[in-house]
């Protein structure tokens, strides 16, 4: 009896909480022992325990461990015969939590054992690190005796301690606070380590800090058990109900058991509700749902901690930290090489690691973090995704700093290192190890900001199925696919995210770019590095393109298209000695004064065999001598720009007119028409025979409100002349010229393989996606009556008629209403982006693939940089501005005026932007430059400091003023009211007081421009 | 034309509500897209004539707001000589899908009635209203006698 009581007091002994354990047996109510007297006995017996005793409860402990495991795992033995055992075949199929209570009652029943032990590692504990120990064998019973000793303090050990066991013996007297399975490793929690910070602090000595910190932190199997969650979760049914079970456990009557059972039964229910399956989440799956971020550091323990313990001047420890992190990583590359690294072990270690909020400061930035940046990029990539996700959910403050360290890191090693052509930065780990764990920033950036779920992303070949009548395309585009395969990242397939999913990162994607990195990389040997990484032994950063400036991708992907050009030569070289007659290069034969015409009747033959447009360009014009070497086609680009944007663009037409008559052509008008209704935008609304021209040949539509085109979903045209313009498109990037076209964002999206969404409408179409949003945003019940929308929607064509189109079937009976308006907005915006020009875009992106399917595109840019790839970057010329402003009120020479453009002038570039901002609404330049944006400068007055009451009422000026007059009030500048400049969005009318100096101007000004960036984000 | 369910309850409404201020509506059968119609003010200098405006409605509505522009001529500060009308109620900024198409010719009504010369679309015409209401008032006037259409007589 006495023996019995021992056994369950060390389970007791066992648990972490008391209280935990008074609720337990205060349910468990039919239990003659009270509460009173068990803890008493377990006091008593606790100071008595001598080793024996402990190695007795121990051993009781693990026999109930190994019927349990028996019943759930079986012996092994495919032979067996005990029906307790599932190996026989005869035991039933249980829960655990059966499993748990049948094997208590085998126990006080001692029912037969058998003789082999199971097989598989105990699954009682989600943590693989814990499950080492459970293993029901002799050998551990020993090792618990070792530990028991520790455990206990006072008691005298002759078994030699596995490691020193200063922080359990110094700051835990009490070994109830321990975890039920960390014996013989040292390890801290928050309690400890604030138990140890005051202990120093009086007795004025770190060094039991410094020797506390040097342990855990030097051993990755201390770290891992260090600041783990201590809530129930993680406790296996079997210990729980341990924990609930009355003392006597051999004499435990069966009701007793069965309630047991029905208890941990609701709990277990109301767990996994919880975690949603915690088992399926060790083995990490490509399942996006399966999300696989739980992580057992109690986080918010851990930081609380590490800020009591940064409170202490950091030189105290900071050697003993670093030095300790350095064994570490000595240790987790020992592991890592291994196949020990078991994901959920080292993650603990990693994620503890990455919390230390000194890990981009002086000794830990240039000593421990370039070596745990080494132990990181070796981890599997499933544990990165892991880590990558736990970063994502539970560590989101940290990712900024982390990366600023890792940013730090990269620069410090590029400036400081000597590198050559033999010896670049590709070779030096110090670079490519941060550059690897920031990709796991990367992505954890990405999961923690906003995504679009994937099943937005068009999968390659639902897109090769378009009837393009374009010769040999099936062999094209199979090509296409299988080189588009290889593009995407191990990391992205394992998280199942892609950087087209991402809608918003964490961080935004700009911060990534390393500048000194990018200056200092040799593209072309890194270009070779990645063209022989079959073997993943060369590094590449054409792999983590995310470091890299967009200026050094276009050098990759320049090499890259100069690459495929000269094999492609190579090519038609052999197979003109075979004997088939082939052109080495994509020869256009154009007349000057026939530029667009000619080039588009070129292309058109060149689209018969797609791999011609691989060639090397070049292009001679007619009796012309220029022989091409790259100079001659540069100059052909330049003229097409000038000949699209050709400002006397009404001489052109005209031509076009007469072309279009004589000859009938209109193929290759489509594609001008295309240009010059971007040209000119404007004047298609004045001019009448442009409009005919326009309409007549209508591919794209052009939208006034953003100055970019889309396609035409009324067009008549075939699908080859949008695949045409898709070559273009795609030629200009191949031969690395810039093309002033406007396409909206979503159209580079699309290209790159992502359907249009809601959220592209904002650009796409900001008016319509504002009012949509209203719609999504207006709760009220009479939504129905005031909006009287069904799912019914009318657009217009280029013409002006009117059509409609019911977004699913029945749509004109179904009213918009509070429930189903989500679904609405979704379907309207797959409407208008996707389906409505499905058949164009498909074409189009169709012709920009025949040029880039096989180019690393995808792999190194993001739409928003492809866009700067065609078009370059925002070109804000604002002399252009001041040329074409007009005046009402002013003069170009009014001293104001004068002083206006000085001022503009000498403005930082983000003030320029913003100054457009507020004067026309839009930051974008547009078609034709700034000089197309018909700017008025309006005299609003003379200057006064009269207070004003405004009358205008929704007006953004009028709100911008109240706001800076607030602001000023609150800084007690030296007037109270001012007048401040304002705008007229609706005209690109900005209204200027007539200031009586120059300062004054500026001020106001430099107030009215910010206050609107302010005003325009509340 | 069911797709328009809410212009043409819209129509229906401000038919059957008599507003005295704007009437005469005439909306096109082939076309509920766009509607002409007749404002006629109260308040000096404009009480002495009405003017024909023009609403086109876009396909999107309601989620994309109406434009206005007067098609009769008119001295005011915040109408310029196209007949383009800075209305804040339907900018794009502050459009509201649920704004009602008569609440949108009521803010119209009102600013013909008072200018608001803060926000001018023509500076000369704003800076004549603040200094020298005397002038302005006659100018308008002689404009609105000159330009306008006649009143309807009830």
């Amino acid at each position: 009896m006495d023996f019995q009581i021992t056994i369950v007091l060390y389970l007791y002994s066992m648990t972490s909480k008391d209280k935990e354990y008074g609720t337990g047996d205060g349910e468990a109510s039919s239990n003659p022992d009270s509460v009173e007297s068990v803890q008493k006995r377990s006091l008593s017996s606790k100071n008595n325990s001598s080793e024996g005793e402990t190695m007795k409860r121990a051993a009781a402990k693990k026999l109930i461990e190994r019927y349990f495991f028996q019943l759930i795992d079986g012996c092994g033995n495919p032979k067996c015969d005990n029906e307790h055992c599932a190996s026989s075949g005869k035991a039933k199929k249980l829960t655990r939590n059966q499993a748990a209570a049948q094997a208590i009652r085998l126990f006080a029943q001692e029912a037969r054992l058998c003789d082999t032990k199971p097989t598989k590692v105990p699954k009682t504990h989600d943590n693989g690190a814990k499950g080492e120990n459970d293993k029901a064998t002799s050998e551990n019973i020993s090792r618990d005796e070792a530990s028991g000793a520790v455990a206990a303090p006072s008691g005298d050990s002759d078994h030699p301690q596995v490691l020193p066991n200063k922080v359990a013996s110094h700051s835990v007297a009490d070994t109830t606070q321990r975890g039920p399975l960390s014996k013989d490793i040292p390890y801290i929690t928050e309690e400890k380590l604030i138990n140890i910070l005051e202990t120093c602090k009086r007795e004025s000595s770190y060094s039991l800090l410094i020797r506390t910190l040097g342990e855990v932190y030097s051993s990755t199997d201390s770290l891992s058990k260090s600041f783990i969650k201590q809530d129930a979760s993680s406790v296996a049914p079997l210990d729980s109900m341990l924990e609930r079970a009355p003392l006597d456990l051999k004499n435990m009557k069966k009701e007793d058991v069965r309630m047991l059972e029905g208890e941990m039964d609701k709990e277990i229910d109301s767990q996994e509700v919880e975690e949603g399956g915690s088992n399926s989440r060790k083995i990490g799956t490509n399942n996006l749902l399966d999300k696989g971020d739980d992580v057992s550091v109690d986080l918010l323990s851990l930081r609380r901690a590490y800020q009591a313990l940064f409170e202490v001047p950091g030189s105290v420890f900071e050697s003993a930290l670093v030095n300790a992190l350095t064994t570490l990583t000595m240790e987790l590359d020992v592991r890592l090489l291994g196949d020990a690294g078991r994901g959920p072990d080292l993650l603990n270690v990693f994620v503890i690691v990455a919390e230390l909020p000194v890990l981009g400061t002086s000794e830990y930035l240039e000593v421990a973090l370039p070596k745990l940046c080494r132990a990181a990029a070796r981890l599997p990539i499933v544990a990165q995704a892991r880590l990558a996700r736990v970063w994502a959910r539970h560590c989101k403050s940290r990712i900024k700093t982390l990366l600023q360290a890792l940013q730090q890191l990269v620069t410090l090693r590029v400036i400081s290192g000597v590198f050559t052509r033999d010896y670049c930065v590709n070779d030096e780990e110090g670079v490519t190890a941060p550059t690897k764990v920031m990709k796991i920033l990367y992505y954890a950036s990405m999961l923690a900001g906003e995504l679009d779920p994937p099943d937005l992303r068009q999968e390659e070949s639902e897109d090769n199925g378009v009837g393009v009548n374009v010769g040999s395309s099936e062999n094209l585009s199979g090509r296409g696919s299988a080189s588009r395969q290889r593009h995407r990242d191990p990391l992205g397939l394992e998280l199942g995210v892609d950087v087209l999913d991402s809608r918003k990162p964490f961080i935004p994607f700009s911060e990534f770019y390393n500048e000194p990195l990018s200056d200092a990389i040799e593209m072309d040997k890194d270009y070779a590095y990645y063209k022989s990484d079959a073997d993943q032994r060369k590094f590449s950063f054409m792999n983590y393109s995310f470091i890299l400036t967009p200026a050094t991708k276009t050098l990759g992907l320049y090499y890259d298209n100069r690459i495929r050009m000269y094999s492609e030569r190579r090519m038609s070289f052999f197979q003109n000695v075979a004997g088939q007659h082939t052109n080495p290069y994509l020869r256009l034969k154009v007349k000057r004064d026939h530029i667009i015409d000619d080039t588009l009747v070129e292309l058109e033959m060149a689209m018969e065999n797609p791999n011609d447009l691989k060639k090397q360009l070049v292009v001679e014009f007619e009796g012309e001598q220029g022989i091409d070497e790259g100079g001659v086609s540069k100059e052909f680009f330049q003229l097409i720009v000038e000949e699209i944007f050709n400002p006397d663009y009404d001489d052109s037409i005209t031509r076009l007119m007469v072309q279009m008559v004589i000859e009938s052509v209109y193929l290759t008008l489509c594609v001008a028409s295309f240009f010059f209704m971007q040209a000119n935008p404007q004047e298609h609304f004045n001019s009448v025979h442009f409009s005919r021209l326009y309409i007549f040949l209508g591919m794209f539509t052009f939208q006034q409100e953003t100055g970019t085109v889309w396609f035409n979903p009324t067009s008549f045209e075939s699908d080859a002349q949008f695949t045409l313009i898709g070559i273009v498109l795609g030629l200009a990037i191949y031969n690395n010229i810039i093309l002033d076209v406007h396409f909206p964002m979503v159209v580079y999206r699309k290209l790159m393989g992502k359907k249009g969404t809601f959220h592209d409408l904002e650009e796409w179409n900001p008016t319509l996606y504002t009012g949509l949003k209203e719609l999504l945003e207006y709760e009220e019940d009479d939504i129905e009556e005031t909006f009287v929308q069904t799912f019914r929607i009318c657009y217009q064509d280029v013409f002006g008629s009117t059509f409609f189109h019911e977004l699913k079937e029945g749509g004109d009976q179904i009213y918009v209403n509070q429930e189903n308006k989500r679904e609405f907005v979704d379907l309207y915006a797959d409407f208008l982006l996707n389906k409505s020009v499905e058949k164009q875009f498909k074409a189009f992106r169709h012709g920009f693939q025949m040029v880039t399917d096989e180019s690393p595109l995808n792999l190194l840019f993001r739409p928003e940089e492809v866009e700067q790839l065609v078009c370059g970057s925002r070109n804000f010329d604002f002399n252009e501005l001041e040329e074409a402003t007009e005046y009402d009120g002013y003069t170009d020479d009014s001293p104001i005026i004068k002083y206006f453009w000085e001022i503009v002038h000498s403005m930082s570039l983000e003030s320029k932007r913003k100054l457009l901002q507020f004067a026309t609404g839009s930051d974008r330049v547009p078609v034709g430059g700034l000089s197309k944006l018909k700017l008025v400068i309006a005299r609003n007055g003379p200057d006064s400091d009269r207070g004003r009451q405004e009358t205008g009422g929704g007006d953004r000026a009028f709100a911008l003023e109240t706001l800076a007059l607030l602001s000023t009030i609150v800084w007690k500048f030296s007037s109270v009211f001012q007048k401040l400049p304002t705008a007229h969005t609706c005209f690109n009318v900005l209204m200027l007081p007539e200031y009586e100096s120059k300062e004054k101007l500026n001020d106001r000004l430099l107030k009215a421009i910010n206050y609107s960036k302010g005003f325009g984000m509340l | 034309m069911a797709a328009t369910r809410r212009l043409q309850k819209e129509l229906q409404d401000i038919r059957c509500s008599g507003l005295k201020s704007f009437r005469d509506i005439q909306v096109d059968d082939s076309n509920i897209l766009s509607w002409q119609g007749l404002i006629v003010p109260d308040n000096s200098p404009y009480n002495k004539g009405a003017f024909r405006i023009e609403i086109l409605f876009p396909a999107e509505y309601p989620f994309k707001p109406p434009k206005i522009s007067f098609k009769t001529k008119i001295y005011h500060p915040n109408i310029d000589e196209k007949g383009q009308v800075c209305l804040p109620i339907i900018s794009a900024e502050n459009w509201k899908p649920a704004t009602k198409t008569d609440q949108v010719i009521q803010a119209l009504v009102a600013l013909v009635n008072d200018p608001e010369p803060e926000h001018p679309l023509r500076a000369d015409l704003a800076e004549e209203f603040l200094k020298d209401r005397k002038k302005f008032v006659k100018n308008a006037e002689e404009y609105t006698k000159k330009h306008s259409e006649k009143r309807p007589s009830d």
